[in-house]
C-alpha cells in the first residue's frame, strides 16, 4: 500500500504523464488535419485511450500504413495528473509560507482540469440564425438531429415530441411518447445525398410522403469531418399506428422549411414529422434590429460585425435591448450569445447561443493560478536578488 | 593594451551604426523624397507611395533593389517611378523572380542561370502562363510547390500590370506624354456629350461622332476603375480616415454623373507628363502642391505618413542585425582572449542594438497605432526584441558573454526569420475583427510572445552549455553552474508568461466564443510550451534530470516553441492538408533536426565532455560507479 501511495504522489510520475501530454497535444493536434477540430477532440482529449495513424496523406504511407502509436486519452491523462496531484498534496507537501505560490498553482489546475470535465459534460452549443426585422424563439445545434412529431391541432401552441437520432437503430422500435405512435428505423445514414431519381420515380423504400411524390433516392455518404460542412443525416421510418403499418417515409435534415411538410393521420389526428437540427426553445424571443458588417476601405477584410438585438422575455420585465459584437457577447439568462456569423447578404446574423453553467470556474483557477505563479517566482526572483547582493 | 580592447569593438559598432543612420543621397533632380511621401490608400490605410513601392517590389523580386539592364541600381521608389511614369522603359527591368524557370513548363521562357526576368521576356508566355494558371488547384492550401510558383507568377503579372496603372491610363508613349491633354478634351465633352445622350433618349438629333468619342474615352476609364490598384483620390475634406479613397478610374468615370474631376488625377498626369519630359522644376513644383493640398485636407496624419517614410529608409531591424552578428563574434573572440574587456564591449554592443530594436518596434507601433504583435511578421521581430531584453538582464547579473552571445544569436535569427515572413508584402496589415481588439493584442498576445522569447533564450543558452562543455577550454564548474542558473531562470520566466499569455488566451476565447478551451492548434500550440516548461522545471526540483538532462530539454524546448509559432500554422490549414510544400515546412523541419543534433550532443557520456567541467563531471562518476549520471 506504501508502495502505491508512493507511486501515485511521485514528482517522477508527474514528469512522466506531463512528458505523454505532450505526445498527446501534438498528435490530438496533427490528426485534426485528418478528422478536424471538433472530432479530435472527442477522439483524442474526451477519451481514455487513442491510437495515432500513420496519415494517408504523408510520403510513404504504402510503407507505413500498419503505423499506430497508441497512447491515453485526455480522460485518462487528465484523471492520473489529478490522482497525482492531490497524492502528492496528501502525503508530501506542507503548507508553508515559501510554497504557497505551489499551492495556489496545483488548486487553481485542479479546478481548471475539473471544469474542463464538466464543461464537456455540461456545455451546450447551438446556433440562432435571425434575419433584420424577425424573432426567433430557438437555436439549432449544428451537430445534433432529432426526429420529431409535431402536433399542431391547437391554436396557441404547437406540441413537439422529440427523439434523438442516436435511438434510430435500424431494426428497432420505439414508442412516440403521449401519441398512439411508434416509429420502426428501417434504413439509418448519417451522412448521404438526396436526389431525383431520373424518371422520377423513387426506388427508395419510401411508399409514402416526400420521397414518392418527388421521387428522392438516397445515397449514402462517409461522414464528414469539416470545419464549415454538416452532415445531411437521412432515415427511413416505419411508423406504426395502433391499427398497423401506416407506411414508410424518408426523413433528412435537408428537408426542412422549405418542402412541404410531410404529415402522418391516425385516427382524427395528425402530426407532421421531420428530422431536424435539434432545437433549443427559449421563453423569449430574439428580434434583430440591425446587422453590421464593417470592412476597411476599400478591402473585404472585415474590422466590426454587430447586431442590434431587443430580447422580448415572456415575463416583460426581462425584456432589453442588446449590442452584440466581437468579443462582446450577450449573457443572458444562463446562456450567451455570440456574434458568430452572417448570411444572406448580410441581412441574416448568426448567433452562437452556449449555455455553459461552469464557465466562471476557469476565471476562478486561472486566477487562481496566475497568482501562484507571482507569487512563487516572485519569491524565487527576491531570493535570487539577495543571494547576488550577499555575493557581491 | 585594456581600453583600446574594449574601445576597440565598441567603434566599430558606433561606425556601423552611423553608416546605417546616414540618409542616402541620390544625384537625382527630382524631389523623389517628397514624391515617395504622397499618401495613397492600400490594404485599407493610408501608406506613403514609399511603402507602396517597396511591397510590391518584395513580392515581385524578393529584394530591395532594382539594377536597369545598364547595371544602375534603382530604389524602389526610382523602379516605382519608373513602373508607372515610364512603363516602357520599366518594363526592360528584371523585377520577376522565378526560383525554377526551368521547372515551369514552359518551352523557350528560361534562360540559363538568370532567375530574375523583366516583364518584356514573358510577354511572349503570357498566354501560356494564363492557360497553365487556369489549370492549376484552385484551392490554394492544397498546391504543390510547381503550382505555387505558376500562382505566384500569374499573380505577380497581375499585380504589375494593375500597379502600373495606378496613376493613370496606361497606353502608347505618346499617349503617356499627352495625359493631361487627354484629360482636359474628356472634361471638355464630357457635358455636350451628356446633352447628346440625353437627345437621343428622347428621340432627338444629336452629335453621333462626339457621343461616339466620349463613349470610348469613358470605356477605358471604367476598365481603368476595375484594374487600377492604388487609391489615389481622397474624397473632398473634411476626411474620415475610414472613408474610401476612389482609384483614378473610378474618378473619371464619376465625371459623367457631373462630378468635378479631383485636383490629384490632374496633378498624377502632370507629374507624368514632367517626369517623361525630365523637367524636374515642374515636377517639384506639383509634388509640393500636393504635400500642401494632403496636409490641409489630413492635418494628423501627415506626420505618420512621413514618418513611415523614413523608417522605411532607416530599416532599423537590418541595423540590430547587423550588430547582433558582431555581438556574437566579439564575444566569441572573447571567449579565446580578452574574455573581460571584449565581455564588457560585447554588452555595450549588445545594449546599442537592443535600443535600436526597440526604436524600430516603438515606430511600429506608431505608425500602425497598435500594440508591438499583430500577425507572424510582428511576432518575429518581438520574439527576438524580448530574448535580447532577457539577455541583457542575465548578461548583467553574470557577465560571461553567454548571455549576451546567445540572446545576439536569438535576436539574429529571429530578425531574419521576420525578414523572410515580410516578403509577403504590407506588414501593417488590418486586423480582422475578431482580432480588433488593443485590449487583448495588448495583453494575451504580447505575453505569450515574450514566453517565445524566453523559451528561445533558454534553448539556446542550452546549446552554448553543451558546446562550451564539450569543446570549451575554460568552461569550468562555476559557468556551468552560472549557465544552468540562467537557464533555469529564463525558464521559469518562460513558464510564468506561457501560462498567463494562455490563460489570457483562453479568456480570450470565452468572450468571442463562449469557450475556455476549443483545442485548435494554436492552442494546443501554446499548451505544449507550458507543459515542456512544467516538465523542466518539475524535473529539476525532483532531481530527475541532472544538468545534461535539463539542457536536452531546454533545447527540445526550442523544437516545441518553433511548432507552437510556426507548425501550426502550416498545420490549421483544412482537412489532409499538412503543408508540405508549404516553404516553411522545409525550414521549421531543418530547425527541429539541428536541434535534434544538438539534444543527441547535451545526452554524450561525460567522457565526450572535454572542458574542464566535463571532465571534472567524468572523474566524478568513475569515482562513483552505479551513482545518478546527470
Amino acid at each position: 500500500m506504501k508502495l502505491v501511495v508512493q507511486f501515485f504522489s511521485s514528482l517522477r510520475l508527474t514528469v512522466v504523464l506531463l512528458s505523454i501530454s505532450l505526445a498527446l497535444i501534438f498528435f490530438g493536434t496533427l490528426d485534426q488535419a485528418e478528422y478536424g477540430i471538433w472530432h479530435t477532440q472527442k477522439l483524442y482529449f474526451q477519451s481514455f485511450f487513442v491510437a495515432w495513424a500513420y496519415p494517408a496523406a504523408w510520403p510513404a504511407h504504402e510503407q507505413l500504413h500498419w503505423l499506430r502509436i497508441p497512447m491515453p486519452g485526455g480522460y485518462l491523462l487528465g484523471g492520473l495528473l489529478l490522482v497525482n496531484l492531490v497524492a502528492a498534496h496528501v502525503t508530501r507537501f506542507k503548507l508553508s509560507a515559501g510554497k504557497s505560490g505551489v499551492f495556489l498553482i496545483h488548486f487553481g489546475l485542479i479546478l481548471l482540469l475539473v471544469s474542463e470535465l464538466l464543461t464537456n459534460l455540461l456545455a451546450v452549443e447551438s446556433q440562432m440564425p435571425v434575419d433584420e426585422g424577425s424573432r426567433r424563439n430557438y437555436s439549432e445545434s449544428y451537430r445534433e438531429n432529432e426526429l420529431v412529431f409535431i402536433d399542431r391541432s391547437h391554436t396557441e401552441f404547437d406540441t413537439v415530441h422529440s427523439i434523438p437520432v442516436s435511438y434510430l437503430n435500424p431494426g428497432t422500435t420505439i414508442d412516440v411518447p403521449d401519441t398512439p405512435l411508434s416509429v420502426r428505423t428501417v434504413e439509418f445514414y448519417p451522412n448521404a445525398e438526396l436526389g431525383r431519381f431520373p424518371g422520377g420515380e423513387s426506388r427508395g423504400m419510401a411508399t409514402r410522403g416526400a420521397a414518392v411524390s418527388m421521387g428522392l433516392v438516397v445515397t449514402p455518404k462517409a461522414v464528414t469531418y469539416a470545419e464549415d460542412a454538416i452532415n445531411t443525416v437521412t432515415a427511413y421510418i416505419e411508423i406504426i399506428g395502433p391499427d398497423g403499418p401506416l407506411g414508410t417515409w424518408l426523413v433528412s435534415n435537408v428537408l426542412d422549411e422549405r418542402f412541404p411538410a410531410q404529415v402522418v393521420e391516425s385516427g382524427n389526428r395528425a402530426w407532421e414529422v421531420a428530422l431536424r437540427f435539434k432545437r433549443h426553445y427559449y421563453p423569449f424571443e430574439i428580434e434583430l434590429i440591425e446587422f453590421s458588417h464593417d470592412r476597411y476601405p476599400g478591402t473585404e477584410i472585415p474590422f466590426n460585425f454587430s447586431s442590434e438585438v431587443i430580447i422580448h422575455h415572456t415575463d416583460s420585465n426581462k425584456t432589453r435591448k442588446a449590442l452584440i459584437y466581437m468579443n462582446h457577447p450577450l449573457r443572458y439568462e444562463g446562456l450567451t450569445f455570440y456574434q458568430a456569423s452572417f448570411a444572406n447578404d448580410d441581412r441574416t446574423s448568426i448567433f452562437q447561443v452556449v449555455r455553459n453553467p461552469g464557465w466562471l470556474l476557469p476565471y476562478v483557477s486561472v486566477l487562481l493560478m496566475g497568482l501562484g505563479m507571482a507569487v512563487q517566482f516572485g519569491i524565487h526572483f527576491i531570493r535570487f536578488l539577495r543571494k547576488r547582493q550577499g555575493t557581491v | 593594451m585594456k581600453k583600446p580592447t574594449f574601445l576597440f569593438p565598441l567603434a566599430v559598432a558606433i561606425l556601423i551604426v552611423v553608416h546605417g543612420l546616414l540618409p542616402q543621397t541620390n544625384d537625382s533632380e527630382f524631389d523623389i523624397k517628397a514624391f515617395s511621401e504622397l499618401p495613397v490608400q492600400v490594404g485599407g490605410r493610408i501608406n506613403p507611395l514609399d511603402s507602396v513601392a517597396r511591397n510590391t517590389l518584395l513580392i515581385l523580386s524578393a529584394r530591395q533593389r532594382v539594377i536597369t539592364p545598364e547595371g544602375k541600381s534603382l530604389s524602389p521608389i526610382e523602379w516605382f517611378m519608373d513602373l508607372t511614369m515610364r512603363p516602357e522603359v520599366a518594363d526592360t527591368y528584371r523585377v520577376f523572380k522565378i526560383e525554377n524557370p526551368d521547372e515551369l513548363g514552359i518551352a523557350g521562357l528560361a534562360q540559363t542561370g538568370q532567375r530574375y526576368y523583366a516583364f518584356n521576356d514573358l510577354v511572349p508566355y503570357l498566354e501560356e502562363i494564363t492557360r497553365l494558371f487556369r489549370g492549376i488547384e484552385s484551392d490554394s492550401r492544397q498546391r504543390s510547390a510547381y503550382e505555387k510558383q505558376i500562382a505566384e507568377l500569374y499573380g505577380g503579372l497581375i499585380r504589375y500590370h494593375r500597379v502600373m496603372r495606378s496613376f493613370h491610363p496606361i497606353g502608347t508613349p505618346e499617349r503617356m506624354d499627352r495625359l493631361t491633354d487627354e484629360y482636359e478634351n474628356y472634361l471638355a465633352l464630357a457635358e455636350p456629350a451628356l446633352q447628346a445622350l440625353h437627345r437621343r433618349h428622347s428621340g432627338k438629333d444629336y452629335d453621333a461622332a462626339l457621343l461616339n468619342r466620349f463613349m470610348a474615352f469613358s470605356d477605358d476609364y471604367s476598365e481603368l476603375s476595375r484594374t487600377a490598384y492604388l487609391r489615389v483620390v481622397p474624397p473632398p475634406a473634411p476626411v474620415d480616415p475610414m472613408d474610401d479613397w476612389k482609384n483614378v478610374g473610378l474618378e473619371l468615370v464619376d465625371v459623367m454623373q457631373g462630378n468635378e474631376l479631383s485636383s490629384y488625377v490632374m496633378d498624377y498626369s502632370r507629374l507624368t507628363t514632367a517626369y517623361r519630359s525630365g523637367d524636374a522644376e515642374a515636377f517639384n513644383a506639383t509634388v509640393a502642391e500636393m504635400r500642401e493640398r494632403f496636409r490641409a485636407d489630413f492635418p494628423g496624419r501627415i506626420g505618420r505618413v512621413q514618418f513611415e517614410r523614413a523608417f522605411n529608409g532607416l530599416q532599423p531591424f537590418s541595423l540590430s542585425m547587423q550588430l547582433y552578428v558582431f555581438v556574437f563574434l566579439t564575444v566569441c573572440v572573447g571567449w579565446l582572449r580578452w574574455p573581460k574587456e571584449l565581455g564588457r564591449a560585447a554588452f555595450w554592443i549588445l545594449a546599442i542594438a537592443f535600443a535600436i530594436h526597440t526604436l524600430g518596434l516603438l515606430a511600429r507601433m506608431y505608425i500602425h497605432a497598435r500594440p508591438p504583435v499583430t500577425n507572424l511578421y510582428s511576432s518575429a521581430v518581438f520574439v527576438g526584441w524580448g530574448a535580447v531584453l532577457l539577455g541583457v538582464v542575465v548578461e548583467k547579473f553574470h557577465r560571461n558573454g553567454a548571455g549576451a552571445a546567445m540572446a545576439s544569436l536569438v535576436g539574429f535569427s529571429t530578425l531574419i526569420v521576420a525578414h523572410h515572413l515580410a516578403m509577403s508584402g504590407d506588414t501593417f496589415e488590418m486586423m480582422r475583427a475578431v482580432l480588433d481588439s488593443n485590449f487583448w493584442l495588448a495583453t494575451h498576445v504580447v505575453v505569450i510572445t515574450f514566453g517565445y522569447s524566453a523559451v528561445f533564450l533558454a534553448g539556446a543558452l542550452g546549446i552554448a552549455f553543451v558546446l562550451l562543455g564539450l569543446f570549451g577550454k575554460r568552461f569550468d564548474k562555476a559557468a556551468a553552474k552560472s549557465i544552468g542558473g540562467m537557464v533555469y531562470g529564463i525558464i521559469c520566466f518562460g513558464a510564468f508568461f506561457s501560462l498567463l499569455g494562455t490563460i489570457l488566451g483562453g479568456i480570450w476565447a470565452d468572450q468571442s466564443w463562449g469557450r475556455f478551451w476549443g483545442w485548435d492548434p494554436k492552442e494546443n500550440g501554446a499548451l505544449m510550451v507550458v507543459v515542456t516548461a512544467a516538465i523542466y522545471l518539475h524535473a529539476r526540483w525532483g532531481g530527475i534530470l541532472r544538468e545534461r538532462g535539463l539542457m536536452a530539454l531546454a533545447i527540445f524546448g526550442n523544437i516545441v516553441t518553433a511548432w507552437a509559432w510556426f507548425g501550426t500554422n502550416l498545420l490549421g490549414i483544412g482537412l489532409h492538408s499538412y503543408g508540405f510544400t508549404d516553404g516553411g515546412f522545409f525550414w521549421l523541419s531543418g530547425f527541429a533536426l539541428s536541434q535534434l543534433l544538438f539534444i543527441s550532443l547535451a545526452l554524450l557520456p561525460w567522457r565526450f565532455w572535454n572542458s574542464p567541467f566535463g571532465r571534472e563531471k567524468f572523474g566524478g562518476t568513475r569515482r562513483k560507479p552505479g551513482g545518478v549520471i546527470g
